[in-house]
Order: structure tokens, then C-alpha cells, then sequence
């Protein structure tokens, strides 16, 4: 699903943010990126969707070339990524329901299809009576739960999740991550960068381990690791 | 989905975001409405003021009073001679009795100077109108030049009237204030698209975040661009039609309260060349939105 091949990042000639970075994730995988603020974990992210190309080295994302990819080609990309962050990015103007429609929208599928797929997302994550309701009117665990909706509602082969429980309280957090669970389930692959020490030694996943720009650890089944 | 299957799907985007950016989008469909108001007004102004320039030059024309001695044999010829001229577009005869109706037309309002007239003391005369009022120096010249003019005028300083001084005059006048309104209205257009373009970067840069999202969840760019684009078209129709209005209201309004002051100026406006401003506004003003917003834009779909 997900191959790097020596890549490192280096922004306007500073230290590099990454530094020969080799991965292979496949398909269905689920795993943890764990790592100190600053390691390099946001810039990985960035990397996989394309806000960033790297200074050296190879990404490929299902067979897609991503470092020779146009830039008018990159929102073909993006579809087959679902995406998740700590702040959400919900468009404050449209309702949770125009939101998710919205990534429906932008592919061209059908009213129809949009009308069933868009209901069907929320009501799995939990959020079944509230379409009409703006971002700015949720709560920060429901406004997490709409972004998880719009992540997958097209069913994309790859979710990548940013520190999508940073903001959220432990409870809350369990819940998106059972989400997470259950559309990895699916057969979906799933990248999620985290800070959360107790959820990664609960789940005992995949973990790989960034710090100062390299990947110092890849254990499967792994722990967070870290003592801060 | 792109604009071929489905471009109302973009043109509700807009409006839904007109709508839901009111604060923003008013600002923008006011600014370009000052703007192209500002822009209109001073093309109405210097409409008219050609207008008038034009007409008070077509109204110059050279008038040759004869004596009442004069041969009417030789007053055929001259008439003919003048004809033969290049610069001549045409001459009209006014017989005495032609210029008494006039005189008498003109004075309909104080019959007293009519009554204690006796006869008719009106010369006749000869209209020589020209194809280019430029030249009535040189038709002038060529009159005084006719050998047998002693015969026709009693004095040549005196019965050949045309505009002498204030001609020249008013032809650099003309000339100075149509090239300070071309310049003025020039820079009025300039200062409007910087200002109009200003504001729409204002409002784009304020839902750069919202652009980055849409790009984020997979969407094209033109998918980003057309609501955009539309809205910045919609606001610039608006503010075209509200200072369309403006605009109106000061031609019929304030044009008539000029001629009620001072009814000898006769200002008019070419209703075709009104018709062509309106035009001229509403495209100019969609123009402005649509370039604008697509403009401003290209800094945020970067990414």
C-alpha cells in the first residue's frame, strides 16, 4: 500500500525534518507512528498526501509515483486517502451532512448515491440525528467523529489519522479509536500518528518510532516506548 | 464532476456561500458598486459634456448679410460660387421676409418691440453651414476674396459674422477637457479594479483554510475555483446593477434640475451611448469579479 524508499525532507536548508526513511506498509495493515513532538511525524503525514515532496528519495501510495506526480493530478491521490487531524478541518460553513456530502461531491458521485452513502456514514459514527448542525455547534469528539464519517464515506484504500484523539478526552478517544478499529476491519489501511501511550500499549499493534527525523523503531505488536 | 455535467451544482456553491459570507460578500458587491458608480458617473459627465461640445461646434456656421441693393442675378452667383467649395456642406438662403418670421418667432413673448417696428428693416442673408467647423477661418478668407462682393455686403467686417475669436478658443478647450476626462476616467477605472480586486483577496484570504480542505478531501482545482469564480461574477453583477441605478437616477434626476437652472444649455445624452455604458458597467463589473476571485485564488490552490 504505502512504500518510502530512503527518503529524506529537508526544509529550506535547514535540519532534516527526515532523514532515509525506509517503510513498507500493506494492505489491511493497521499501525501506530508514534514519536516526540518535533521528530518528524507531521511531515511523514504530509508527505503520504502530498503537501510536501521530499527533497530525496521515492513514495509510492498503491503503485503511484508520488514524487514525479503533476500537481494537477494530486486531488486523485487525496480520493483514495482518507484524512484525519487533530483539528478536524471541517469546512465551518457547510452543515456535518454538507460536509461529508462534500468528498462525495468533489468525485462526482451521484445525488442518489450521495442521498444513502452520506446517512449511512454518520449513523456509524455515531451521529445520526444531527446533519443540520455546523461544526462550530458539535463538540470536539462529535466534530472528530464528522471528519472520521467524511474520511471513509467513499471508502478509501487508505485512512491516515494525525493525532486525531490530541484534543479529545480518554473516553472520546476510545471511541474514535474503535472507529478507526472497525474500518481498518474493513479491509481499509490505517496510519495513525499518536501520542497516546495507553491506547498504542492497549492495542498492541504495528508501532514504528520516529525520533529527530529517523525511524529508530518497527515492531510488530509493538509498545509506545517512551517514558515523558 | 466538472462544469459540463453539472454547473448549477457550482452556481448554488456560490450563492450558498454569498450567502453564508454576507458581511464579506457585501463588502464586495458595495465596493465594486461605488467603484463602477464613481466610473459611470464620469463617463455620463463627459457623454454630455461632448455632446454639447459636439453640437455647439455643428451649430457654428458662417452668415453672410447682404444689401438690400444687391442683384438677385448676383446673389445666385455667389450663392453658386460658395456652393463649388470643398470645405461648404451647404448654404441656406433667408429672405427678408424669412428673417422677419424669425425675428418675429423670437419676440412672440414682447409684442410691443413688433408693433413699433415699421417695415422690415431685416437684411437678407446667406447660411453657409461647413463640413468642418475647423475651416471657417478659410471660408472666410475665400468670401472676403469674392471680386464682386463690394457689390453684395455693405461692409465685409461687419455683415460676415462667424464665431472670429472665441472659435479658436474654444476648439483647444474642447480638445484640453476631452484629454483630462480620457486621463481621469483612465485612472478612475484603474484605482476601481485595484480596489474591487483588493477586496475579493480580502474575503478569499480570509477562507484560505477552506480552500486548503477542499484540495485536502481530493477536490480539482477548478472544483475549488468555479464557486469561486461564480461568486465573484454574481457580486460583480450585483454591484454593476446597483450602480446602474445610481447612475440612472443621477442621469434623469440631477440632468433635469441642470436644464431647469440653466435651460439655455441644452444638454442631452445619446440614449444609444447610455445603453452602451449600462453595458460596459455589467460587464466590466463581472469582469472585475470573476478575474479577481480566480487571481486571488491561485496563491491558495498550491497545495
Amino acid at each position: 500500500m504505502i512504500k518510502i524508499k530512503n527518503v529524506t525532507m529537508i526544509y529550506n536548508g535547514g535540519k532534516p525534518a527526515l532523514e532515509d526513511i525506509n517503510l513498507q506498509v500493506d494492505r489491511g495493515d493497521f499501525l501506530f507512528l508514534v514519536g516526540p513532538s518535533g521528530s518528524g511525524k507531521s511531515t511523514l503525514i504530509k508527505l503520504l498526501i502530498r503537501e510536501l515532496v521530499p527533497t530525496k528519495g521515492e513514495i509510492y501510495i498503491a503503485g503511484r509515483d508520488l514524487v514525479h506526480m503533476r500537481l494537477r493530478k494530486v486531488h486523485l491521490l487525496r480520493r483514495d486517502i482518507g484524512c484525519v487531524f487533530q483539528d478536524f478541518k471541517l469546512l465551518p460553513n457547510k452543515t456535518i451532512y454538507e460536509n461529508v456530502a462534500f468528498a462525495l461531491e468533489v468525485i462526482g458521485k451521484s445525488e442518489r448515491a450521495i442521498k444513502i452513502q452520506v446517512p449511512e456514514a454518520l449513523k456509524l459514527v455515531g451521529l445520526g440525528g444531527k446533519f443540520d448542525r455546523y461544526p462550530g455547534e458539535l463538540s470536539g469528539g462529535e466534530q472528530q467523529r464528522v471528519s472520521l464519517a467524511r474520511a471513509f464515506v467513499n471508502r478509501p484504500p487508505l485512512l491516515l489519522a494525525d493525532e486525531p484523539t490530541g484534543n479529545l478526552d480518554p473516553s472520546i478517544s476510545m471511541e474514535i479509536m474503535s472507529l478507526l478499529d472497525r474500518i481498518n476491519k474493513t479491509g481499509t489501511t490505517v496510519l495513525m500518528a499518536t501520542h497516546d501511550r495507553e491506547m498504542v500499549n492497549n492495542l498492541r499493534k504495528r508501532v514504528i518510532a520516529l525520533e529527530h527525523g529517523k525511524l529508530v523503531r518497527d515492531q510488530a505488536r509493538g509498545v509506545y516506548g517512551y517514558g515523558d | 464532476m466538472d462544469m459540463a455535467t453539472r454547473p448549477f451544482y457550482f452556481m448554488r456553491e456560490a450563492i450558498e456561500n454569498m450567502r453564508k459570507n454576507f458581511a464579506m460578500s457585501s463588502a464586495a458587491i458595495s465596493t465594486t458598486a461605488l467603484s463602477l458608480f464613481l466610473v459611470g458617473i464620469f463617463l455620463l459627465m463627459f457623454f454630455v459634456w461632448s455632446s454639447f461640445a459636439v453640437e455647439t461646434l455643428s451649430k457654428l456656421e458662417v452668415e453672410v448679410f447682404l444689401k438690400d441693393s444687391a442683384a438677385p442675378k448676383q446673389v445666385q452667383n455667389f450663392q453658386n460660387k460658395i456652393l463649388s467649395w470643398n470645405e461648404v456642406k451647404t448654404i441656406k438662403y433667408v429672405s427678408k421676409e424669412e428673417a422677419l418670421d424669425i425675428f418675429k418667432e423670437k419676440l412672440k413673448d414682447n409684442p410691443g418691440i413688433l408693433q413699433a417696428m415699421t417695415g422690415n428693416p431685416l437684411p437678407s442673408s446667406i447660411r453657409i453651414f461647413l463640413k468642418d467647423p475647423h475651416q471657417t477661418k478659410t471660408v472666410v478668407n475665400k468670401i472676403n476674396n469674392y471680386t464682386g462682393l463690394n457689390e453684395l455686403v455693405e461692409d465685409p467686417k461687419v455683415d460676415i459674422k462667424y464665431g472670429a475669436d472665441y472659435i479658436e478658443k474654444l476648439f483647444s478647450v474642447i480638445k484640453m477637457i476631452g484629454w483630462m476626462g480620457l486621463s481621469a476616467a483612465a485612472l478612475l477605472c484603474f484605482a476601481s479594479i485595484i480596489l474591487v480586486s483588493n477586496t475579493i483577496r480580502l474575503n478569499i484570504f480570509a477562507r484560505r483554510k477552506e480552500v486548503a480542505i477542499m484540495r485536502l478531501v481530493g477536490a480539482s482545482k477548478w472544483f475549488v475555483r468555479w464557486p469561486f469564480l461564480f461568486e465573484g461574477m454574481f457580486q460583480g453583477l450585483i454591484g454593476s446593477l446597483v450602480a446602474i441605478g445610481l447612475v440612472y437616477f443621477v442621469k434623469v434626476w440631477a440632468l433635469r434640475k441642470v436644464v431647469e437652472t440653466i435651460p439655455f444649455l441644452n444638454l442631452s445624452i445619446n440614449e444609444a451611448l447610455f445603453l452602451r455604458l449600462i453595458l460596459g458597467m455589467v460587464l466590466g463589473g463581472v469582469l472585475i469579479g470573476a478575474t479577481g476571485s480566480v487571481i486571488a485564488l491561485r496563491r491558495f490552490l498550491k497545495v
